[in-house]
């Protein structure tokens, strides 16, 4: 009985030890000795460092700051879903994902090609005033960091939000009202301690995202607004400070692992609430008096369409432009197998190789990925809690230091992979196994244990019972986590930024390369692709039936 | 008959691919505007028709990114790479890792048309290709001649706020050369506040010269820095002096690029052919059109909008490439910290 679940577990744990812990190992090994002794001298020098400091403190400040945008802008959409009812509202909701699953390079890219000082909307503002300068200065500041993290974070606050309010029974409600309380008495004093849970924990995952947060940072801050991402990839891809690298690496991933815990905690001690028997009462928007709340919101959603169509907007606009006029020429560059100086390699080459990447990599992140998810749901070894954390540690590890590590870990002998394309796939399906395990967890709780012990009393082995009864009952489970997997390897950007050598490149590093030499035409139809791949998959996992839970997608 | 007919294409597709890599192939790391704007293309098509080989440009962005990358593959266990296109300043850091095999007249005729001032690394393993000098360049329909600063703590004035694009000294080598104009211009001891001063000025700090530039001509800011020759690129190709180079108090820093052997290559000989084709009267004078720098070789002749149009600063500055070795990296670290502490 337990000898099978060592042979299962042997997958991912043998996978994991290469490429995971013996890399890391090396970090830590690097990052805490000095002349071969093992010493904090590393770490206590960058404690001790006002500069280092100070990018920490940015590096949390910018979190910090990242999450009350995405509050501000997230919560009334959260009560505009909840309270109103207008055309199109379903299709909005679904679309509130779409937003977070953008691979953030194509964020930087939109939000450069809208927001920029010669941006669509600079350009249609002087246009239309008639101004010399351009009246919006967004970009090149923090304020252009935290306005792009609130881009793709806020829809996650609006999504987790409404779906508690939803949630809360509106009797509570209605009884304060025939109690007399007023309206903002009984918000602060009724919905938002309700809210609360849901508030903190959005908080907390916005937080956690935007602290690691890396192609955004690199691409929109400049030198100025480095974080702790950004300075690892400088220190250790620039300056060649493998040691001060992989210390800062150790202080990050400790700070993570404290915002993770916090964040779970939050998670667990909130997650039940209490469902009410009847929907919460909403009213029409569009039909009806119109009430200050009311215009209110449509004030916001007029600039919550610019703040989020805008970008998008843009980067389908600039495809399609070239040379003045109106072309499909941008893509058909796509399939050129001649050599671009931005890529490094050929656009056709550079297409390629993020599809084989996005193949090798769930090839690898579904056995491992399922071999934890079966441990986590049916285990009842002692210490199953303890090894479970240990196969899932990989998530509260950054991805420009999980790609610094596989660079490390791989490069020497035997191996010799730093930098190769397969070494770029094992890196990712590192980063991608976590979120097919989150994937196939609730599907393999759902399953009906009785069929397997039904098939194992008639006879059938344990593979053989897994094979034929579970493994058809997770098909669909398996198939929504590997176009995840997918997806999310299309999008990776850090740690292949990390890993590549010269002359081998991906759509999201073509596009941050093609970014910065400003060919916005080429960079946005390789994003266009980008966007097609995530949104074609997250589409596909709608239909497959993702959606469980309301909103398809856990977090 | 269809499948006879498609083996037979295979096997014609592997033959070329067999010829193809039996070749031998000269890999060349460079800076990405070497490629993007450089003679590259010219350069592949005249090496491979003469040598019978595959020449192949690689960059990973700036001079110094493309070091550092040729670098950390060297440690982690050899590189592809069998020549270097480097800055000057870069010398001393490509001393301390040994990278190069010195060239010398006999491995390289070409090289006795290259004037002595330009024979800057005295280990002769760089050997030079290209010069020019580190200006501002701003764009005449935002800003007047009038309007530009004077020197260079005149770009500290508030009217120039969020209009200067300069690069970052760590990844680039054009913004290498800012911060040591700088150093040149204040001292030792008055360049960090200049860099407090000019804070407001910066709109952002590129990681290349390429992105720089672009955003300059994308409208993005007014100032950028960039080369004392970008009038003339003007005159040449856009048929426009918008974009013009100007050396405050006529100053500008002086800029040297060069080539060199990676010490691990298997192919040294084909390397020196390289380097002497490379400072050939022909390929030279494609320098001015293509890298709109000056040539190396002082046979080359250059085009006439140079006459006319472009800025040699009367008061070029240059520190001796020993004492940057030596301070290079005490002042990045320095500048670094300044920068991110507002």
């Amino acid at each position: 009985m337990r000898k099978g679940w060592f042979v299962l577990l042997a997958i991912p744990a043998g996978f994991l030890a290469l490429v995971f812990y013996y890399p890391l190992g090396l970090i830590l090994r690097t990052g805490l000795s000095e002349g071969g002794r093992l010493t904090l001298a590393p770490l206590q020098e960058i404690l001790a460092d006002s500069y280092y400091l100070h990018l920490i403190v940015f590096t949390i400040e910018q979190a910090a700051l990242s999450t009350l945008a995405s509050l501000a802008i997230g919560l009334p959409g959260a009560y505009l879903l909840t309270r109103y009812t207008f055309p199109g509202k379903e299709t909005i909701r679904s679309l509130t994902v779409v937003p977070f699953v953008l691979p953030a390079i194509t964020v930087a890219l939109g939000f450069i090609l809208f927001f920029g000082n010669s941006g669509h909307l600079n350009r249609f503002l002087m246009s239309i005033f008639h101004l010399a300068r351009p009246p919006v200065r967004l970009l090149y500041s923090l304020r252009g960091i935290v306005l792009a993290h609130a881009f793709y974070n806020a829809p996650i606050v609006t999504r987790m939000v409404n779906a508690v309010w939803e949630g809360l029974d509106p009797a509570i409600d209605e009884a304060s009202i025939s109690l007399g309380a007023g309206r903002l008495r009984r918000f602060l004093g009724i919905t938002l301690p309700r809210l609360a849970p849901a508030l903190l924990s959005s908080a907390a995952l916005v937080f956690i995202f935007t602290f690691l947060s890396f192609p955004i940072v690199l691409s929109l801050g400049g030198a100025r607004y480095a974080t702790i991402e950004v300075e690892i990839y400088t220190l250790t891809r620039t300056l060649l400070d493998y040691r001060l690298g992989s210390a800062l690496i150790l202080v990050e991933t400790f700070l993570s692992l404290g915002f993770t815990y916090l964040y779970l905690r939050t998670e667990g001690r909130f997650a039940s609430t209490t469902r009410g028997d009847r929907e919460i009462p909403t009213q029409p928007l569009l039909r009806g008096p119109l009430t200050i709340g009311k215009w209110l919101l449509l004030v916001y959603s007029f600039l919550a369409a610019i703040f989020f169509l805008g970008p998008i907007v843009s980067i389908l606009a600039d495809s399609l432009r070239a040379g003045g006029g109106w072309t499909f020429s941008n893509y058909c560059e796509l399939l050129s197998l001649s050599y671009s100086p931005f890529l490094g390699s050929s656009p056709l080459h550079t297409v390629l190789n993020s599809f084989l990447i996005a193949g090798i990599s769930t090839l690898i992140a579904l056995p491992v990925g399922t071999a934890v998810a079966w441990f986590a749901v049916r285990s009842r070894l002692p210490g199953r809690r303890i090894i479970e954390s240990i196969l899932m540690a990989p998530l509260a590890v950054s991805s420009v230091a999980i790609g610094f590590a596989v660079l490390r870990g791989l490069s020497g002998s035997p191996l010799h992979l730093g930098g190769t394309l397969l070494a770029i796939a094992l890196a990712h399906g590192i980063l991608t196994y976590p979120f097919v395990v989150r994937s196939l967890r609730p599907v393999l709780e759902g399953l009906d244990v009785g069929l397997i012990e039904a098939a194992r009393s008639l006879g059938a082995s344990r593979v053989r019972a897994f094979f034929e009864v579970e493994f058809p009952l997770i098909r669909r489970g398996l198939l929504v986590a590997a176009v995840f997997a997918i997806a999310l390897s299309m999008g990776e950007m850090s740690a292949t930024i990390m890993l590549m050598r010269p002359g081998l490149s991906t759509i999201p590093v073509a596009v941050y390369g093609l970014l910065s030499a400003r060919q916005f035409g080429a960079a946005s139809a390789m994003a266009v692709v980008l966007i097609a791949v995530t949104a074609f998959s997250f589409l596909a996992i709608d239909l497959l039936g993702g959606r469980e839970g309301k909103g398809g997608l856990r977090w | 008959m269809k499948k006879g007919r498609l083996v037979l294409m295979v096997i014609a597709m592997l033959a070329i691919g067999i010829i193809g890599i039996s070749k031998e192939t000269l890999v060349v790391y460079t800076y990405n505007s070497f490629v993007s704007w450089g003679p590259a293309g010219e350069l592949k098509e005249a090496f491979e028709a003469r040598y019978d080989c595959n020449l192949e440009f690689v960059t990973a962005g700036g001079g110094k990114a493309t070091l550092s990358r040729l670098l950390a593959e060297r440690e982690a266990g050899g590189t592809d790479a069998d020549l270097f296109m480097a800055e000057v300043n870069d010398v001393p850091r490509i001393a301390t890792y040994d990278l190069f095999l010195p060239v010398t007249v006999e491995d390289v005729p070409n090289l006795a048309h290259i004037p002595q001032e330009l024979l800057l690394d005295q280990t002769a393993g760089l050997v030079p290709y290209e010069h020019g000098y580190i200006t501002l360049t701003y764009d005449s329909q935002i800003l007047s001649e009038e309007d530009l600063p004077k020197t260079l703590e005149g770009l500290t004035d508030p009217r120039y706020k969020g209009m200067l694009v300069c690069e970052d000294p760590r990844t680039s080598s054009t913004g290498f050369s800012f911060l040591l104009w700088t150093i040149a211009h204040f001292g030792e001891e008055g360049y960090l506040d200049f860099w407090r001063s000019i804070d407001p000025t910066l709109l952002t700090i590129t990681q290349g010269w390429s992105e720089a530039w672009t955003l300059l001509t994308h409208g993005e800011a007014p100032i950028a820095v960039s080369f004392s020759t970008d009038t003339a690129y003007g005159a040449m190709y856009e048929d426009s002096l918008r974009y013009r180079a100007f050396a405050p108090g006529g100053e500008g820093y002086r800029t040297v690029y060069g080539v060199g052997i990676v010490r691990e290559t298997d192919h040294t000989e084909l390397a020196k052919a390289f380097i002497d084709l490379l400072l050939s009267k022909e390929i030279q004078e494609l320098l001015p059109r293509t890298e709109i720098m000056f040539p190396a070789n002082e046979t080359a002749e250059l085009p006439e909008e140079y006459q006319e149009h472009a800025i040699i600063p009367s008061d070029p500055l240059m520190l001796p490439l020993e004492i940057v070795g030596t301070r290079m990296d005490s002042w990045l670290y320095d500048w670094a910290r300044v920068i991110t502490t507002r």
